[in-house]
């Protein structure tokens, strides 16, 4: 932590502002491209290979799915989706993992300070060092992406392999895909691949194809190519996902007006006893040694 | 155990530890050992788990999360700090309980009849063992600890509900907080400084005649049988 901590662009739970680090550099992205993705799951055991996460048992989900859902210990899961689509079949394959989003819910929700931070590259990590495993975070996200690791005590999720990105390397996942449906760059880069495979898609008959970079959340570090873009839900992906109005009202009203009213308590009780001090006991019923003298 | 009477032991107090609502010399028990300890109990559970929350609350109290060893002893603590809260509170609610029927008189407690007695200016003869503030504060505590249990077993166990739950959770808990907070200051407040001879009520069990007079008149002249004397403030 203490090299990247030059490098911190945002850190939850902060009290003064939250840019500690000093170092811009620029916000890089995933590419994923469902329509060529031909889920081979490489990108999968990259990622276990890569972060060393404990072998966990899979779960037959009826199709060829690896897990229901993501897990401490499986931060990379391709989701099959099957729909029947105009009289035939699609088969909707997605790299589920964290969006890397430019606004984290994750990080909105967490109380421990520094316990998600956001990199000036804009790699949302958590930092386990900080973590308090409380789950806050697993509210906070809109793509329901943080799990507690009952092995660590710590939450767990996608790093975007920041330990490669940060020595100049590409993410395990994107190293291990054959079909480059999976590529790595800035941000700018991948949004103009992005946007040049969603007309090569409309050409091709997907009109509603769009690149998945949803904007309430400011965009996300991982934006998603998708031939039927009308419909995110088919993939998985919520429609339009925002931090929770429940945590900003939490954390942007409800806490600070908390904040007032305790000290305001102490503050008007210190006051009332300076305004009209102890209720005594007075006239006939006060003990007679405290009778002031008359 | 009752004929062993010790000389630094005086009457009332060995009263104290078995009876209440009665007159002993110059002082009346007004709340017997085991109504004390577990007063005592609800408060040293509240207090751990207000110590424990607070840092977790915000960072603008995160120096509290020190006395326990820091944030993530906290995060462990608080749980089952809040759960033995909640059994102390059950426990003090059934002991309490017949005590806070609100008369209908009572009622304007919610509104000006709070704001005259913090200036002083409450005086009524029907007051009993416990005034419409305090009655309404034990509703409030009962009514708070469920609230306060609820959302904390969501929050615990995000996983095991509804997401929607969870988010209405995060609130509850909040605003539920924020009401006890508050309500607490004013309670060791009114308790302590504000009004003297009160506290010893919690510790040796006893009040004064003159403060049970001056406080809760009905209550009084109920156990002694006396006319309270109007008591001018």
């Amino acid at each position: 932590m203490s090299l990247q901590t030059l490098e911190i662009r945002r850190s939850s739970a902060s009290v003064l502002g939250s840019r500690t680090g000093i170092r811009t550099a620029p916000t890089v992205s995933k590419y994923i491209d469902t329509s060529t993705c031909i889920g081979c799951k490489a990108c999968e055991a990259a990622c276990i290979e890569w972060n060393d996460l404990r072998h966990i048992a899979t779960e037959q989900t009826g199709s060829y799915q690896t897990l229901p859902t993501l897990h401490a210990e499986y931060w990379n899961l391709i989701r099959f989706n099957e729909r029947d689509f105009e009289g035939g079949l699609i088969w909707l394959m997605r790299k589920d993992q964290c969006m890397h989003c430019d606004d984290p819910g994750c990080l909105a929700a967490c109380p421990a300070p520094g316990a998600i931070v956001q990199y000036a590259n804009g790699i949302v990590d958590v930092n386990p060092d900080q973590c308090i495993g409380c789950g806050y975070c697993e509210t906070g996200c809109p793509f329901d992406v943080p799990r507690f690791s009952q092995a660590t005590g710590k939450m767990a999720k996608c790093t975007l392999c920041v330990d490669r990105v940060s020595v100049g390397l590409e993410p395990a996942c994107i190293k291990a895909c054959p079909t480059g449906c999976l590529q790595f760059g800035t941000k700018d880069d991948m949004v103009a691949l992005g946007n040049a495979r969603v007309s090569q898609l409309k050409a091709d008959g997907f009109q509603n194809a769009v690149l998945y970079n949803p904007s309430g959340v400011n965009g996300t570090g991982v934006v998603t190519v998708l031939a039927h873009g009308d419909h995110p839900e088919w993939y998985g992906l919520p429609t339009d996902p925002h931090v929770p109005l429940s945590v900003r009202l939490w954390k942007k009203v409800l806490r600070p007006l908390g904040v007032v009213a305790v000290f305001g308590a102490v503050i008007g009780a210190f006051a009332h006893f300076t305004k009209y001090g102890p209720k005594e006991v007075r006239g006939a019923d006060r003990p007679k040694d405290n009778l002031p003298e008359a | 155990m009752s004929t062993a009477n010790p000389r630094h032991m005086d009457a009332a107090v060995i009263a104290a530890r078995s009876r209440e609502d009665v007159v002993v010399g110059d002082e009346i028990v007004r709340h017997r050992l085991y109504s004390r300890l577990v007063h005592w109990t609800v408060a040293l559970t509240f207090a751990v788990a207000l110590l424990t929350g607070m840092p977790i609350w915000t960072p603008v109290f995160g120096w509290m999360a020190h006395l326990f060893g820091g944030l993530t002893v906290c995060r462990v603590i608080h749980p089952w700090a809040g759960l033995a809260f909640f059994l102390a509170a059950l426990v003090q609610f059934f002991e309490w309980m017949s005590d806070m029927r609100v008369e209908p008189w009572e009622r304007d407690w919610l509104g000006p009849r709070t704001l005259r007695y913090m200036r002083y200016e409450e005086d009524d003869p029907r007051t009993g063992k416990y005034n419409g503030g305090q009655k309404l504060y034990f509703w409030a505590v009962s009514l708070g600890a469920v609230g306060l249990l609820l959302s904390g077993l969501l929050m615990w166990f995000p996983r095991a509900f509804p997401r929607w739950l969870i988010e209405v959770a995060f609130l509850v808990h909040d605003f539920t907080f924020i009401c006890f907070a508050v309500s607490l200051v004013f309670h060791i407040y009114l308790g302590t400084a504000a009004e003297p001879g009160t506290f010893r009520s919690m510790i040796r069990g006893t009040v004064t005649r003159p403060w049970a007079r001056l406080h809760h008149p009905a209550w009084y002249r109920k156990l002694t049988g006396e006319e309270s004397r109007r008591t001018g403030v």
